[in-house]
């Protein structure tokens, strides 16, 4: 698509007429301003590669409605929801905007409305058509694609001896975009390590969406790498990847770089990986998506006596919430975890609120922040 | 000139012969070959959870002639995200005449595609069931009949030929 495409006057009223999108037509008209500079010409061709490459994943209609976006820079996207029946919605860090046929924003009752047929074949093209392969991943109700994109799936749900079989009926597909940030990690790592960079037990918390995965992925790949201004050096990290989206795998291979010490095991139940790492590859650090179940909580407690360093995530959106939840209750009192990185959308995803030193109570980052309270 | 004209004649259409009796050979040799990929393919589904593209291409390592291409074609049509069900008819279109089947054949073999991909493991694994029951009854058929068609065209070749002579001298 040429950079007229993506410049090409579109009906800017749409867009105006919905207060709640303006950013979009001052993204618009910015992008007008631009006229003919190069910045905006491979700014277009990025987004259009990028949208290309979401997009097929999708039915021939919703991928067609997809592909005419121009308003919505596909960096701020963060979801792409179908539900049956009702308009096609992208969610971006910080609105909700309804798509009409053409991939302009609209209003609720003139956005493309979800049939099941686009549902049928979004499926069929995630799955590459072979919904069967998929059978586990249906039955916890995601799929991973390659790039480790996380699709979220709601359905009619059956059971067998009272466990979910599988689900069927599809009714809801939402399509998380995940995305590596670099770098990030190191202004973390000093308040995660003692005076000799030994890492230390550490529980990132968030609620939903607020960027778990994506700083874990970072705390990972720099400790493999090592961070020698910080005194960190290289350390095996064992990862285990139970749905797949740390390291992105798509049939076995990982589209994240996890650095060069990292052992991932994908699609693997906690319990087990944490026995299978530990025995057969000697991490350092064991990394781990979500802790929720109490069989992973069993696992982590068991795992400490080995002598490994744990990191994973967990929802919450704070220390007292982590602290109430059943599930998460006995790492707490058995005092597990010695770092608690609170995570939060206040400034967009991924942005750090507070770590806390659990052993003391004491926040340790922002740095400022507590020397302002001292 | 005439005696040459006479043995071009027996060896052209006794050639001919030879070669409709050949196809007819190979019909059941062909659905041979479909069933044991059917074997695979149910194999590759049921106990290897192999997505389709990734069980297409390993069917077209282990499948002979035709069939490589057939699987190769259908292995192409799914990575560029072709449901499963419209890339079995669109190459059964596009590459039944590279085959020696017949019409009927391409019937029973259709029926694979209809929901290919679509259901679980066990369901899949029932419907591969059913086409290679249909697909073997059908070769068991095709067996005898092509053995004494194939006979009769390699000797119906040379005869005719022989024949225009007889009637041309």
């Amino acid at each position: 698509m040429s950079l007229h495409y993506q410049l090409k006057p579109k009906p800017l009223t749409t867009v105006l007429k919905r207060p709640e999108n303006q950013s979009y037509s001052g993204k618009a008209e910015n992008m007008g301003n631009m006229g003919n500079s190069g910045q905006a010409k491979n700014m277009g061709h990025e987004w259009e590669s990028k949208w290309y490459e979401i997009s097929s994943w999708f039915g021939e209609k919703v991928k067609n409605v997809l592909n005419s976006i121009r308003y919505i820079p596909f960096t701020e996207v963060e979801e792409i929801r179908l539900r049956i029946g009702q308009p096609l919605l992208i969610r971006t860090f910080d609105r909700d905007v309804f798509l009409d046929s053409q991939g302009n924003p609209s209003s609720i009752d003139k956005g493309y409305r979800v049939a099941r047929e686009d549902i049928v074949q979004t499926l069929e093209r995630m799955t590459q058509s072979s919904i069967y392969a998929a059978e586990e991943e249906l039955r916890q109700g995601f799929l991973t694609l390659p790039g480790g994109h996380r699709v979220g799936i709601t359905g009619e749900v059956v059971l067998n001896k009272g466990q979910i079989q599988t689900l069927k009926h599809i009714s809801g597909i939402n399509l998380r975009i995940a995305r590596a940030v670099i770098g990030r990690a190191i202004e973390l790592l000093p308040s995660l390590t003692d005076s000799k960079g030994e890492f230390k037990h550490t529980l990132l918390i968030s609620p939903p969406r607020a960027g778990k995965t994506t700083l874990l992925r970072d705390l990972i790949r720099s400790l493999s790498e090592g961070v020698p201004h910080l005194g960190i050096t290289g350390q095996t990290v064992g990862v285990i990847d139970e749905r797949g989206e740390l390291a992105g795998s798509w049939q076995g291979n990982p589209v994240y770089n996890l650095g060069p010490r990292t052992d991932v095991l994908d699609g693997c139940p906690k319990a087990q990986g944490l026995a299978i790492l530990i025995r057969a590859m000697s991490p350092t650090i064991v990394a781990m998506d979500e802790l929720g179940h109490p069989d992973d909580v069993t696992a982590v407690r068991d795992a400490l006596r080995t002598g490994v360093k744990i990191i994973s995530t967990a929802h919450a959106s704070t220390l007292e919430e982590a602290r109430k939840r059943p599930a998460l209750r006995p790492l707490f009192e058995d005092g597990v975890f010695e770092r608690l990185v609170v995570l939060s959308r206040r400034k967009g995803a991924g942005t750090v609120e507070v770590v806390y030193d659990l052993n003391t109570g004491k926040e340790v980052f922002p740095k400022t922040r507590s020397e302002v309270q001292c | 000139m005439l005696v040459f004209a006479s043995i071009c004649l027996v060896v052209g259409s006794g050639g001919l012969g030879l070669i409709i009796a050949n196809r007819i050979r190979k019909r059941p040799v062909e659905l041979r070959q479909f069933l044991t990929a059917l074997a695979l393919l149910d194999t590759e589904i049921l106990w290897g959870r192999t997505p389709l593209p990734e069980a297409f291409a390993n069917l077209k390592e282990r499948t002979d002639d035709s069939w490589r291409d057939f699987f190769g074609e259908l292995e192409e049509r799914l990575k560029r995200g072709e449901a499963a069900g419209y890339a079995w008819n669109q190459t059964i279109k596009s590459l039944d005449r590279s085959f020696c089947l017949k019409p009927e054949d391409w019937q029973v073999i259709r029926d694979i595609g209809k929901g290919l991909g679509r259901s679980d493991r066990q369901e899949q694994h029932k419907q591969i069931q059913l086409v290679q029951q249909q697909v073997s009854l059908l070769k068991e058929q095709v067996s005898t009949w092509a053995e004494k068609q194939a006979k009769m065209w390699s000797y119906l070749g040379f005869m005719s030929g022989i024949a225009a002579v007889i009637f041309l001298i």
